[in-house]
């Protein structure tokens, strides 16, 4: 029996807590979208209405890398994005989206929440007056659409790209060059060759862009497997909640990360189906090995510049490697063993 | 509501003639302040820094300064009076000239601030030299200005293309007969304004004897080849995969400079002038996108996007039907608020029940880029109209420009219900 | 003997001229910046980041600083059905109630949010997050609250110029932006 409420209590569940949520992307975003709209609705389901999600897209606060700097400033409760934006920011930003050669998305996951991963992305976050949650993963990303077939490290010199953030660096350090251009000007830009390759995402979102009309590589991806968006949380309005209203956003927002998850995977599948049926000229490729390698030594000399110079990215660094070596081999003799074996 | 309130007050103020800039940021900053507290404004920042990261806005400065330096140089002059010299005895000639040219720089880029400017600088001052009714000339400047945003590459598509998730390049492909079709239009109307009103669009005159004539046709080719081949450049440089749309524009104010130094007409009181003059016409452009930002900010904070979004849901749910309000709805929130607005808060409302109707998207995203493209002209707010005023000589009043562009307005509406009505004459069937 | 307020006008005036004309500069730098990555690009292919965000560095500068010049000028475009019919004295007062309750109040807030905005950038030594890319994120933010602060100096003279006329001690203006 548990007996009356006490006055406080019924007071305490009266109250409507309000979280005022900004996210990266246009209104109406397929997939990542769909993610905090079914957040709000879960989250107002499960707290029976106390507490009450509100999501301005793009077009309504008009700074879409705005998201940190209003969230961190109150001005937003909640947003929606991805961790790498604010590299520029915080160099340790970086490693809680996706890093070239890292981890797949289930690896990753087992990383946030039981290798020691959530703990690390406090530490970067706290600092800033943040928190920061797996907020939804695309899985593998795609190489990009080329114009030209890459056969050797040779054909990667002075390359056009339009490839941002940390996997540019890696491609400058092989000889490419990373360039900017404006996203409206991209399909123009590629299609008149006035750039050579972009990266975008992948077939769940690339389709749209109409990219396959006008390049015909299509090469596999090696620098994001497995892009993890972010809910970041100013951490003010997060102690202010009642710890059952904490509780139901956290776990709300664990289930819509791996609600994204399986829907990228099933769009990524649908809008594949899609590319083999209708556009049989797309050429996919993947990197030969030698380019590869060069990436990935590449990858592994910027990342060890990072650790000299700041031991928290040491830190990090070293917690992705040494659980990345742990999980792989269990995926290797698992999954990898598994497709490997029924061949199709 | 206060969004509503806010609208009507601003339209009352601007008539008061202080500058819409500032009308707008102050209309936005009282009625912000007033709904959500001082630290609404703590959002202007980020929006203001917003612009200046968009880069495909760099194309605004930098035809206009492509534009001012062919207009001091008199190498604007000479390739419009030459064009229409071409036109021998007809009249019209030059307001033919200025919307072809208008459709040139269209088609390198898809800012309508832009374009409209530029072509006002090189083109206004012209026609008015030659007796041109101010109305006419004002309208045929507004109506090429603003095919910017139907010909490709345009931002209305782009944003179009994101929203309904089809590719812009099949957009920009299926734009392209509608926008030449618009071009077509807009010449028949001049020519025949011109011949029903001889006073209105003076021919450019010549030595009309058969000697004369000859030699006229080839000193005009000879004048119209330079500045001609500069703007085909421009656009050249895109489609060889030399330089990005807004780049192209860069290409096109050295290539203006190099044009002038060619012709000894270069000095650099006259370069500074330029950037001077440019400067003035591109803050008075911004200023406005930045009044305007505050604007849309106080509209959609205080729940004006709600409102037109319950607006929206009595459609009616029937093929014809459908099309009729959602084009009819698309033109007059067009005279109220942006085109961004509209693609990112109408557009997605009306794209699933356009698709369950089983309406061919392409031919759905053409209509209203279309109709979006009438928002530019239509008064209050088109912004054509304001930044027209803003780079024309004094005689030419707001009125003169609202009354020059309703023909416009009414061919770009003629338009609409042409692909409405006839999707394959426009190959959108 | 020039009254001091007509003085003190043309001292703002000068002001906004000279700001004017580093916006000028700006241009002109932005126009060989463009043309400059356009020809690396394409004739030696090579690509610069950081000079590729030079570009919108410059871009925003100017349209930023020009807006103050550009009020000194009178070229922000007015809306002119009845103002054209208005009185010398009744324009004055239309501009000296404008530039009190819209531009100070408005130009007042952004510039004070802009603190803030750019303190955060200099505070988390806020740079570009591409390969190259530029640093010090905090000076191309701080130019919001500088540009904004640069049109409240220039409106000074704005309202001041109004008054000079209103009170009939210089000759009213002819509101135009371009002569062609
Ligand atoms: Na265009
Ligand atoms: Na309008």
């Amino acid at each position: 029996d548990k007996g009356p409420e006490t006055a406080q209590q019924t007071v305490e569940k009266k109250v409507v807590h309000k979280i005022k949520l900004a996210e990266t992307w246009p209104p109406n975003f397929p997939i990542f979208g769909d993610a905090t709209k079914s957040l709000k609705a879960m989250v107002e389901t499960m707290s029976e209405g106390r507490l009450e999600i509100t999501i301005d897209a793009q077009n309504k606060h008009k700074a879409p890398l705005g998201i940190f700097d209003m969230v961190k400033a109150g001005q937003y409760d909640m947003g929606h994005s991805a961790s790498y934006y604010w590299k520029g920011k915080d160099p340790n930003t970086l490693f809680f989206t996706s890093m070239p050669f890292g981890m797949t998305a289930p690896e990753q996951y087992a990383w946030f929440y039981y290798g020691g991963g959530m703990e690390l992305m406090a530490k970067v976050y706290d600092k800033h007056g943040l928190l920061s949650f797996p907020g939804g993963n695309t899985s593998n990303q795609m190489g990009g659409w080329f114009q030209k077939e890459i056969n050797s490290l040779d054909d990667l010199q002075g390359l056009k790209m339009r490839i941002p953030g940390f996997a540019g660096e890696v491609f400058a350090k092989v000889g490419a060059k990373p360039t900017n251009i404006p996203a409206g000007e991209l399909y123009t830009a590629l299609e008149r060759r006035t750039i050579d390759a972009l990266e975008w995402v992948g077939p769940s979102l690339d389709l749209r862009m109409g990219f396959h009309k006008i390049a015909p590589y299509y090469y596999t991806g090696w620098h994001e497997p497995a892009t993890e968006l972010q809910f970041l949380i100013n951490k003010r309005k997060w102690d202010q909640l009642p710890a059952d209203l904490q509780e139901i956003l956290r776990v709300a927002m664990r289930a819509v990360a791996y609600d994204m998850y399986a829907h990228s995977y099933h769009l990524s599948a649908e809008n594949w189906a899609t590319i083999q049926n209708d556009y049989p000229n797309i050429k996919i490729k993947t990197f030969p090995q030698e380019v590869l390698d060069a990436m990935r030594k590449a990858n592994d000399e910027l990342l060890a510049e990072r650790a000299a110079n700041d031991p928290l990215a040491k830190e990090i660094i070293d917690s992705q490697a040494a659980y990345l070596a742990k999980a792989r081999a269990w995926t290797n003799i698992s999954d990898k063993a598994y497709l490997n074996s029924v061949g199709n | 509501m206060v969004g509503i309130i806010m609208f009507f007050v601003a339209l009352l103020l601007l008539l008061l003639g202080f500058p819409v800039a500032f009308t707008f940021g102050g209309v936005a900053l009282v009625f912000g302040v007033f709904a959500e507290g001082w630290d609404l404004f703590a959002f202007m920042p980020f929006r203001i820094f917003n612009i200046m990261q968009n880069v495909v806005l760099m194309a605004v400065p930098l035809f206009i300064f492509m534009g001012i330096v062919l207009q001091k140089t008199q190498l604007a002059e000479q390739l419009l009076e030459s064009m229409a010299r071409l036109f021998g005895t007809m009249r019209g000639g030059l307001a033919v000239s200025t919307i072809l040219v208008g459709a040139l720089l269209a088609a390198s880029t898809g800012v309508v601030g832009a374009s409209v400017v530029a072509m006002g600088v090189i083109s206004l001052p012209v026609m008015l030299k030659y007796g041109y009714n101010r109305s006419l000339a004002s309208g045929s400047i507004c109506g090429a200005g603003t095919l910017g945003q139907i010909i490709p590459p345009s931002i209305i598509l782009i944003i179009l293309g994101d929203v309904l998730g089809l590719p812009v390049g099949d957009l920009f492909q299926a734009a392209v007969i509608p926008g030449v079709a618009l071009v077509g239009l807009y010449v028949v109307y001049v020519l025949v304004y011109a011949y029903a009103r001889p006073e209105s669009a003076p021919a450019v005159p010549f030595e009309d004897d058969e000697a004369g004539r000859m030699r006229h046709y080839v000193s005009a080719l000879k004048a119209i080849i330079p500045p001609l081949l500069l703007i085909v450049v421009v656009l050249g440089s895109i489609f060889a995969g030399i330089a990005t749309p807004t780049e192209s524009s860069a290409l096109g104010g050295v290539g203006a400079v190099l044009l002038s130094v060619l012709y000894r007409k270069f000095s650099w009181s006259m370069l500074y002038e330029s950037a001077l003059e440019t400067v003035k016409v591109t803050a008075m452009v911004f200023a406005i996108l930045l009044g305007a930002t505050a604007f849309s900010m106080t509209f959609t904070y205080t729940g004006g996007d709600l409102l037109v979004e319950e607006f929206l849901l009595q459609l009616p749910g029937e093929k014809w039907g459908f099309l009729i309000f959602s084009m009819l709805i698309i033109l007059i929130l067009g005279f109220f608020i942006d085109f961004v607005e509209i693609s990112f808060i109408v557009v997605p409302i009306l794209a699933p029940i356009a698709e369950a109707l089983g309406i061919s998207m392409l031919w759905f995203a053409i209509l209203i880029a279309m109709n979006l493209q009438t928002s530019f002209l239509t008064p209050p707010f088109g912004f054509s109209l304001f930044y027209l005023k803003g780079v024309a000589p004094p005689q030419v009043s707001t009125l003169d420009i609202y009354r020059g562009v309703l023909p416009f307005i009414l061919m770009q509406v003629s338009i609409v219900v042409s692909i409405l009505v006839f999707p394959q004459l426009f190959g959108l069937d | 003997m020039t009254h001091r307020l007509v003085r003190a006008e043309r001292l703002f005036n000068r002001f906004s001229d000279g700001i004017g004309v580093f916006s000028a500069v700006l241009l002109l730098l932005l126009v060989l910046n463009v043309f400059y990555d356009v020809v690396m690009r394409y004739l030696f292919n090579d690509v610069s980041i950081g000079m590729q965000e030079l570009e919108w560095h410059l871009f925003s500068m100017v349209f930023l600083f020009g807006v103050a010049y550009t009020l000194k000028a009178d070229g922000h475009v007015r809306v002119d059905v009845i103002y054209e019919r208005l009185s010398v004295k009744r324009r004055a007062v239309i501009d000296i109630l404008g530039t009190v309750l819209f531009i100070w109040p408005f130009c007042f807030l952004v510039a004070y949010y802009g603190i803030g905005f750019a303190y955060e950038a200099y505070d988390i030594s806020e740079m570009s997050g591409d390969p190259g890319g530029l640093p010090y994120r905090w000076i191309i933010k701080g130019m919001i609250s500088l540009s904004f602060i640069c049109v409240l100096i220039s409106s000074i003279g704005f309202i001041l110029r109004a008054v000079n006329e209103y009170f009939g001690l210089q000759q009213a203006h002819q509101y135009e932006t371009f002569k062609p």
